[in-house]
């Protein structure tokens, strides 16, 4: 058995999770997405069948979770986002209030716009949680 | 739907105005609330719940969720054994000790939270994701002068100069051993450490995406960019400052790259 599975999610903010969530899939070669909190739980996700939302959460928030202890331990200021590419694709990683995105592309995404399109992402979840501005440049070409 | 059944969920929603929720009524509300995002508000309810019924382990396990949600491990892991105190063999509360063990780079700790969570619940795919990723790592993060010592061949150091603005240069292999750091301390013992474990937490973050081994990744904080290049057994971490142009980084760090494996005789 699977203890304890999340049940989806239907406020205001979750809607706002399912909404970055969908912008980043219109984005041509983005296979799939994530929201997750940063103790794993899965707040939205959207992921190719064969792809686990659970196990990836997991890993991708213990990812997070190592960035941003790791850079308070070597005093550095903290991470925003992060992309870490394979042979067959890349992940993307933007740290928020409420946790990660996570988004992956093929080998053939445009790394750039990719990029830009999480700074949006994480400046609108910083808006929703009336936190500090992520700066978001003008255009993918700035980053 | 029947009048009688309509006028008895409006008495129900009148009445519950006035009488007071109990424990599992706010442990509901907040899990739901904790699912949304909205943490601050769920964290209200646990605590009313907790002062209400201080010993419900559905509580405490939900108080440990929030704390690290907010980033608190302290308490997190503290709510976290409070579960355990009740329930020896709580997965949740297993995985939440992992994970917390993770971070705090202490794997002899981390295994055996696992390893109990999935021997009795051996479906379990958080924890036998996190146990397969761990399960490989042969030494983690070693303290201070205790990292394992690079026993390769000798490096011209003149060869592996960072380009102008190039800082934190750093190279390891797979299992943690520091082959070269630009400035050679502490420091650089810790960013070594910490280069590796984000090598492999990302290795298998890409693997379980199905996309493959990792070869290069780029980090943005707000006052630096570090750029990493890796194989199977080598891992590079290079930082700049923050306005850094992501294209040089890349180029300069392959030009570093280059180098090292060069220097040390590993064929690209």
């Amino acid at each position: 058995m699977s203890p304890e599975l999340s049940t989806p999610a239907r406020s205001a903010r979750a809607r706002e999770f399912r909404r970055i969530l969908a912008d980043m899939l219109r984005i041509d070669r983005v296979r799939g997405g994530l929201v997750v909190a940063a103790d794993g739980l899965v707040i939205a996700a959207s992921l190719p069948r064969g792809i686990a939302a659970e196990p990836l959460a997991a890993l991708a928030a213990t990812l997070g979770r190592e960035l941003e202890v790791g850079a308070d331990r070597l005093k550095r200021t903290p991470f925003q986002a992060a992309l870490f590419s394979a042979d067959n694709g890349t992940i993307f990683l933007g740290s928020s209030p409420v946790g990660f995105v996570v988004v992956l592309g093929d080998k053939e995404v445009n790394v750039g716009l990719v990029q830009w399109a999480l700074r949006k992402a994480l400046a609108s979840l910083e808006g929703a949680w009336g936190s500090a501005q992520v700066h978001v440049p003008a255009s993918p070409d700035d980053m | 739907m029947s009048f009688l059944r309509l006028l008895s969920r409006i008495w129900d929603a009148i009445t519950s105005l006035t009488r007071p929720p109990n424990p599992a009524t706010l442990f509901r509300r907040a899990d739901l609330y904790r699912q949304e995002g909205r943490f601050e508000e769920a964290a209200d309810l646990v605590a009313q719940g907790l002062r209400l019924s201080p010993n419900n382990g559905v509580g405490h396990l939900l108080s440990a969720y929030l704390h690290l949600a907010f980033r608190q491990i302290g308490p997190a892991k503290s709510e976290f054994q409070s579960v355990l105190r009740l329930d020896p063999y709580h997965p949740r509360a297993l995985l939440g000790l992992a994970k917390i063990a993770l971070e705090e780079r202490d794997i002899a700790a981390c295994r055996p939270f696992l390893d109990k969570a999935l021997q009795y619940y051996p479906d379990f795919p958080e924890a036998r994701a996190l146990q397969e990723m761990v399960s490989g790592w042969s030494v983690v993060a070693a303290g201070p002068g205790q990292a394992p010592a690079y026993a390769g061949p000798p490096l011209q150091l003149e060869r592996l100069k960072p380009p102008a603005g190039g800082r934190e240069f750093v190279l390891t292999q797979a299992d943690g051993t520091l082959v070269f750091a630009q400035h050679g301390d502490k420091d650089a013992e810790d960013l070594a450490a910490h280069v590796t474990q984000v090598f492999r937490i990302a290795s298998a973050t890409l693997q379980r995406a199905g996309l493959g081994a990792l070869r290069r990744g780029i980090v943005q904080a707000a006052a630096e960019t570090s750029f990493f290049r890796s194989n199977d057994r080598l891992i590079l971490s290079l930082s700049f400052p923050h306005d850094v142009k992501i294209g040089f980084g890349i180029l300069e760090t392959d030009k570093l790259w280059t180098n090292s494996l060069r220097e040390l005789g590993v064929r690209a």
